[in-house]
């Protein structure tokens, strides 16, 4: 059964770069967002059970979406991929209910081994 | 006064040296990762958090570049700091080239000297050297990750001084702008409570813009 997986990044490049290292054997049902306010949308409609996701973005950011996702006490497993790898965000993700963090531009190699790690795949 | 001859080809060089949405995306990407580290490099040395905003760019003529900035960095009567160094290629085609501008505006400034706890008050001496610090360390790694994700490697000018304290008018009054046409990147670095922020310009005019595009097509290739 396919998973619902959801990749939220305001860069159509970053968008295409996260689609492309997905690993080959995991089914999945693909949802992209341009933005956190469409990714909480999707997330609403189920089309998230699994979400890649930046922080880098306008208007509601990654960290803005990880906070209503806790408030809201919606359901989905979160990694975020981004550039901002200050020592801090890894921490803030994480306190925030992220599941992992992975810097850009993301390695397929690292991605396929966070997934198994968490027991995504 | 141009004539038609000549206003003809300047069109044509504009569009040429236009950025496709496409090109643009992949430019704001690349500076995004680029961005990271240079605020990773930041937060370390201030031992803050750092918010990073979306990278802005833009093409401007070289008649509206002061009005850009002043408008970037809230109107005429803002007094900013400011460094600038020339960075170039050194290896492949060597064409790409340009100014990194670093901005703080006086209050910013403050700020910064804060954080680091300078006890007594900044004289000009220690207040150059930190400006000169920060810039160097925001164009630095922004520029070395542009170049690594272009393949490619950058060197760097000795930084100037543009000015203490000063309008934007002021400082860049004196700045011989030897383009038409130049890319400008605007890259805003904010502490959380607001009280800091400074802004790196990359600007890189005419021809080097053209190898911009080259590397970003080839990056765009690779997808």
């Amino acid at each position: 059964m396919s998973i619902p997986l959801l990749i939220c990044d305001d860069s159509a490049m970053a968008r295409k770069q996260v689609v492309k290292s997905l690993p080959g054997e995991w089914s999945v049902d693909i949802t992209l967002a341009t933005n956190g306010a469409e990714a909480l949308d999707a997330i609403r409609q189920g089309k998230g059970e699994v979400v890649l996701l930046d922080l880098t973005m306008p208007e509601i950011d990654g960290y803005g979406v990880l906070e209503k996702v806790q408030s809201e006490g919606l359901k989905t497993t979160i990694i975020v991929i981004s550039a901002d790898i200050q020592p801090e965000a890894r921490e803030r993700v994480m306190k925030f209910g992220a599941l992992d963090f992975i810097k850009k531009p993301v390695d397929s190699h690292k991605l396929l081994d966070t997934l198994r790690e968490h027991g995504l795949l | 006064m141009k004539n038609a001859q000549t206003a003809a080809i300047t069109m044509n060089t504009n569009k040429l040296l236009e950025l496709s949405e496409e090109q643009r995306d992949c430019l704001q990407e690349v500076v995004n990762v680029a961005m990271g580290q240079a605020g990773d490099s930041l937060a370390r040395f201030l031992e803050v958090f750092i918010q990073l905003s979306v990278p802005r760019i833009r093409q401007v003529h070289r008649d509206q570049l002061n009005q850009q900035l002043e408008t970037l960095l809230g109107g005429n009567s803002t007094l900013v700091s400011g460094v600038s160094q020339g960075f170039y290629q050194l290896s492949g085609s060597r064409g790409l080239r340009g100014e990194a501008i670093v901005l703080f505006t006086d209050r910013s400034f403050r700020a910064l000297a804060d954080l680091l706890a300078y006890d007594e008050t900044l004289n000009m001496e220690s207040e150059t050297e930190l400006l000169l610090d920060v810039a160097n360390i925001l164009s630095g790694a922004c520029l070395s990750g542009i170049a690594e994700q272009f393949g490619t490697e950058m060197g760097f000018s000795t930084p100037a001084i543009l000015g203490q304290r000063i309008s934007i008018a002021v400082m860049l009054e004196n700045e011989k702008a030897e383009w038409d046409h130049a890319l400008l990147v605007e890259i805003c670095y904010t502490l959380e409570n607001r009280s800091f922020s400074c802004t790196l310009f990359l600007l890189m005019p005419g021809e080097s813009i053209l190898m911009v595009k080259r590397a970003l097509d080839h990056l765009l290739e690779l997808l």
